[in-house]
């Protein structure tokens, strides 16, 4: 019997993907659970399995293409099998490939989770514990970034204490907005328990919907992106680039098994701009402009605990296949809050990219105290005029922040210029040294 | 007090256990002949002259036939030192070993005792794959043996008279490189144990461990050789800031495992140095131990520096890579932190 | 190599010889109904046939001397005087066995009546035979040494080393071979290229003799001739008797290797009616009742044995780690 192969749902906010690659030509055998193809979304790039064994038939979605999510995009049947009338919809089907999809998506996640998963020594973990320090926001500086005990030290000097509670008692709390501070543990050692949370009254009703103290990582943003605001002479200059020549790249790179994103890419061409350009890569310190030779990018993640920017260092001496690596992983960290308070700071400049969201340009805010930030809008297919003619096109706003006390409209004109022409022709510096992509 | 080699204290032991108790005994190949070299390292030369040849006796070339009558002696009330050329010999002697000496107590229901020394030398000397091995944990797996290793001559001696005065059969290995062996019978590459040993009469406890470096950053446990090859890693890593403990076990079995995890919890790093070959070994035993009973205050894996899973190789470059160096203990050590 | 002559044996030490060949049958018959029952839980190496050897050589010892038995070691320790309720509790795993429940059917001894921890590794025990011989010449005891082993043995490199330093050192040492013919199933023509085992004894200078074995005064009487040679100091002894298992290697043995003409002549040889024809006849004349008295005195032994071993409490669990190393005395 003729199995359909959909485009799976990859989240609940995406109701589109694009299909980046077919592992599988039509008229191949194909065998049930194999990497059949591959769709990206904003989030990520996944491999999806073969539904079946049997032939691929009637594939409907090329690569590059985009398919809303639970659409046929081919069948899997036997190769004289008459395939049902299109239009008939497999509901059954459906439903399967969207567990099997979560069940992909899911793996994919835990083996990103494993691979960058920040280690605790034992005897960290038991400091930590006796000590009431929250471990996930302490730096490691063991072997491999392992949590020490050294570190689990020093972060008992600067932390705020977490009150020792099981993680039942945790997530008893969390769930009941109940402040662990405010409980008294009857555990061994003074541990909470759950018995402490579900005594604890009730959190007071309020009028407003939500009251958030300003601490924490929000605290920081306001007292960061403030002091911006007032101390910087904050200009933006936006520009057009056409990104066809740089999307297919992109498709050429993931269809050679780098899952690259977009980001990577900037990343990448951002890293080659500000070598040539150094004024951009700079600092105000004090009185003193101090030019960096080496590229330590920023890159803004949305986070739950509210936005982040976690430090790619040494970009410029990184191959592609290194940034994919090393920026999947800091942004991991960064939305587990896991980063480290050193991974936080001390860039040279920063990438922020609301594409994802559908923005085209915007007025990015620099971030203290580099000199510039870049911001990327959404890649989108539209016309332009090549050559005289109107051709559909893929096509970029750039928005460049600088401050203006560091750099004149020039020198930053002329870089954004030349990111604009890298994306334009991004050849294989992209791509690069070393071996591969 | 005097200065001496173990191969000296280990003969002064042996001397003062059979001046003190006439049941005491030698036997072994070659360990009394006059003329000859008093064992394959000096042990017991000159030993003969003293007590006769019925008390240092020479046994025709049959390890696991004197093993028998050794512990056919020894459950009769005799105290016999059973003397092993090389260590490595031991195989020809193993059913004696393993399935009588170490059984017979346990078989017997406790009504029958062996109380049997054999010293063996062991370590990699440039001798090859047949007289060089590291075999100390053939033994400890053996329930019903005693298995001491002492490095110094001071724990020689004492662990030679509390192994002679103990009621179970207890080997004790002793290293090549360690004897401080003369004349003809010297070690090339040999290491300096000679140390100061008391006149008057003292055992080491079978079963107490010695620290013989203390520290605060991380644990060396070493045996033998590898003690001396832990003690200068230390020092050489104290200059790195790196404050290293080491310890020396001196008995296998029973092991001081107080000791040892009581380090472990202090410096939450164990490295293990051992000349043995790795696999299901005696460092892996010591990592077990603190894997399953200090996992809580470990701050890095606990990792194992061993001889590689070869035969003893007899060219001495081979020789130079088989034995744990101090540089290879120096970079496990760093890894850690 | 020639057979020692029967001496005279007196009828009460024939009649004591004889106690002993029926003690050693009836006890390991009454194992094999046990074991058929399940309370032995183990296999049985049965000695039943070969009693003649064990009582003639324990019958020249005193209790001092040493004892080495094999893996069919019940006629060994009970010749020797270990009694029958220790061995039988040991046979049922209690903890009032000889070996406490530690050892079983292959380690049974007693040290309070010279008998080591029966050695169950083929040849293993000679070494160790000679070293309790070498300690009693060294404390200037004139006990001697017995090493009972089977003909299979003497194919092993311990009983060699054996055989060298015992010799070499004149130690007061009896090795006694008991050849049933069969190493568990290998013929002695299959694993031997010479007639006999005692001609191994001239290889180290030392004497050897060979005897019938099923023959309990024959035994003996080479017993009491080397016995007394090594409290002499004249040195070791071998023995060879000759002799047969009238059962299986172990219990799981049906002998199908052995033919049936060969079986049926040595069971017309068993040693326990032949002896009981001699205590019947002149110059014994001893009368039937009397043997039938010695019958029941022994069936009540054994069933008392039975009776203390089912009464006697298995070891503890806990203390599996008791006796690993020596408690003191």
């Amino acid at each position: 019997m003729a199995t359909e192969v959909l485009m799976p749902p990859l989240g609940t906010n995406v109701d589109t993907a694009t299909l980046v690659i077919w592992y599988r030509r039509e008229g191949d055998q194909v065998a049930a659970g194999e990497a059949l193809f591959a769709v990206e979304t904003d989030k990520a790039t996944l491999d999806v399995e073969a539904p079946a064994t049997g032939v691929l038939r009637a594939v409907s979605v090329a690569a590059g293409e985009e398919a809303p999510a639970l659409t046929r995009i081919a069948w899997i049947a036997t190769a004289d099998e008459n395939l049902p009338e299109d239009g008939t919809e497999c509901t059954q089907g459906a439903a399967r490939h969207a567990a099997q999809a979560d069940a992909a998506s899911d793996a994919q996640e835990s083996a990103t989770a494993a691979a960058d998963r920040r280690f605790a020594s034992p005897r960290a973990r038991r400091a930590a514990s006796e000590m009431g320090v929250d471990l996930r926001a302490v730096a490691g500086t063991g072997p491999s970034g392992s949590v020490v005990e050294r570190d689990v030290l020093a972060a008992a000097r600067t932390q705020e204490r977490v009150p020792p509670a099981t993680p039942l008692a945790r997530r008893v709390a969390a769930d009941a907005g109940v402040p662990l501070e405010a409980l008294a543990g009857t555990g061994p050692g003074g541990r909470i328990q759950r018995g402490d949370v579900e005594r604890a009254p009730a959190p007071a009703p309020g009028e407003a919907v939500e009251s958030v103290p300003v601490t924490g990582v929000r605290a920081h943003i306001a007292e960061r992106l403030g002091r911006s605001s007032r101390e910087t002479a904050a200009v933006t200059l936006t520009a057009e680039a056409d990104a066809t020549a740089f999307a297919r790249l992109r498709g050429e790179i993931v269809a050679e098994g780098l899952r690259a994103s977009y980001n990577d890419l900037f990343l990448r061409l951002l890293a080659r701009a500000l070598r040539e350009h150094p004024r951009l890569n700079a600092s105000l310190v004090g009185d003193r402009i101090v030019a960096l030779r080496r590229v330590d990018i920023a890159l803004a993640v949305d986070t739950e605990r509210g936005l982040l920017a976690p430090v790619l260092r040494g970009v410029d001496d990184l191959s592609l296949r290194e940034i994919v690596k090393r920026s999947a992983a800091l942004v991991d960290r960064a939305r587990r809050g896991e980063c480290p308070p050193e991974e936080l700071s001390g860039g040279t400049f920063t990438l922020t990219n609301l594409g994802m969201y559908g923005i085209d340009a915007f007025t990015p805010i620099v971030n203290l105290p580099e000199c510039a930030i870049l911001g990327v809008g959404r890649i989108k297919q539209a016309p332009a005029v090549v050559d005289g003619r109107i051709e559909v096109r893929h096509r970029v706003w750039l928005s460049l922040t600088f401050d203006h006390r560091i750099v004149d409209g020039g020198p930053a004109a002329r870089f954004l210029q030349r990111v604009v022409q890298l994306v334009e022709e991004p050849g294989r510096l992209l791509a690069g040294a070393p071996a591969g992509p | 007090m005097a200065v001496l080699t173990i191969a000296e204290a280990l003969r002064d032991g042996i001397r003062e256990e059979m001046r003190r108790d006439p049941t005491v005994f030698c036997l072994g190949e070659d360990i009394g002949v006059a003329g000859g070299w008093g064992g394959a390292f000096t042990v017991t030369l000159g030993l003969a002259d003293e007590f006769g040849h019925d008390r240092v006796l020479d046994t025709p070339i049959s390890e696991s036939g004197f093993c028998g009558v050794a512990i056919g002696a020894a459950m009769t009330g005799m105290r016999p030192i059973a003397d092993v050329q090389y260590g490595d010999f031991l195989f020809c002697m193993m059913d004696q070993l393993a399935n009588q000496a170490a059984k017979m107590t346990y078989m017997s229901g406790g009504t029958v005792k062996v109380p049997l020394v054999i010293r063996a030398p062991v370590g990699s000397t440039r001798r090859g794959a047949q007289h060089a091995q590291t075999l100390e944990v053939f033994f400890t797996h053996v329930p019903g043996l005693k298995v001491v290793a002492p490095s110094t001559a001071y724990d020689a001696k004492g662990l030679l008279k509390a192994a002679v005065r103990d009621d179970n059969p207890v080997l004790i290995f002793e290293h090549k490189l360690l004897y401080g062996s003369k004349g003809a019978r010297s070690e090339k590459g040999a290491v300096m144990s000679a140390g100061e040993v008391p006149d008057e009469d003292y055992i080491v406890p079978i079963g107490a461990g010695a620290i013989r470096r203390e520290g605060r950053d991380v644990t060396l446990v070493g045996k033998l050789l590898t003690v001396y090859r832990a003690i200068e890693a230390a020092e050489r890593l104290a200059a790195d800031g790196i404050d290293a403990e080491v310890i020396d076990p001196r008995s296998l079995v029973p092991l001081d495992r107080a000791l040892i995890l009581e380090s472990v919890r202090k410096t939450g790093r164990l490295v293990v140095v051992e000349e043995d070959n790795q696999m299901h070994g005696w460092a892996a035993e010591i990592v077990a131990l603190a894997a399953a009973e200090a996992f809580w205050w470990l701050d890095a894996p606990p990792v194992r520096v061993s001889a590689p899973d070869v035969p003893p190789p007899f060219a001495p470059v081979l020789e130079a890579e088989y034995v744990p160096s101090v540089e290879r203990i120096l970079a496990a050590v760093r890894a850690l932190f | 190599m020639t057979a020692a002559a029967p001496a005279a044996t007196g009828t009460a030490v024939l009649l004591d010889l004889y106690r002993c060949m029926l003690l050693i049958r009836r006890f390991e018959e009454r194992c094999n109904a046990l074991f058929l029952q399940g309370r032995i839980p183990s296999t049985l190496h049965l000695y039943i046939g070969q009693e003649a050897v064990a009582a003639g050589v324990c019958s020249a010892l005193r209790v001092d001397d040493y004892v080495t038995g094999t893996h069919r070691p019940h006629g060994h320790a009970l010749a020797k005087g270990v009694s029958p309720r220790a061995i039988m509790a040991e046979l049922m795993a209690k903890e009032t066995g000889c070996c406490k429940g530690r050892g079983g059917s292959m380690h049974v001894g007693g040290i309070e009546v010279g008998m080591f921890p029966a050695v169950a590794i083929v040849g293993a025990g000679s070494p160790i035979a000679v070293g309790a011989a070498l300690s009693a010449k060294m404390r200037g005891s004139d006990q001697v040494s017995v090493s009972f082993f089977g003909e299979g043995a003497t194919n092993e490199g311990d009983w060699h080393e054996a055989m060298n330093m015992a010799a070499v050192w004149k130690l007061p040492v009896l090795f006694v071979c008991e050849n049933n013919l069969y190493g568990a199933s290998t013929r002695f023509e299959h694993a031997f290229s010479v007639p006999n085992i005692a001609g191994r004894a001239s290889a180290y200078g030392m004497p050897g003799s060979e005897v019938y074995g099923n023959d309990v005064e024959a035994v003996r009487a080479a017993a009491l001739d080397a016995v007394a040679r090594a409290r002499s100091g004249g040195g070791p002894s071998l023995i060879e008797c000759r002799t047969y298992r009238l059962c299986g290697h172990s219990r799981s043995d049906a002998c199908a290797y052995r033919p049936d003409e060969e079986e049926a002549d040595w069971r017309r040889r068993d040693p326990l009616p032949g002896t009981a024809a001699r205590l019947r006849a002149a110059p014994h004349d001893v009368a039937q009742h009397r043997l039938d008295a010695l019958e029941h005195e022994v069936a009540a032994e054994v069933d008392d044995a039975v009776a203390y071993a089912e009464a006697s409490p298995s070891p503890d669990p806990a203390e599996v780690a008791a006796h690993v190393y020596w408690e003191g005395d």
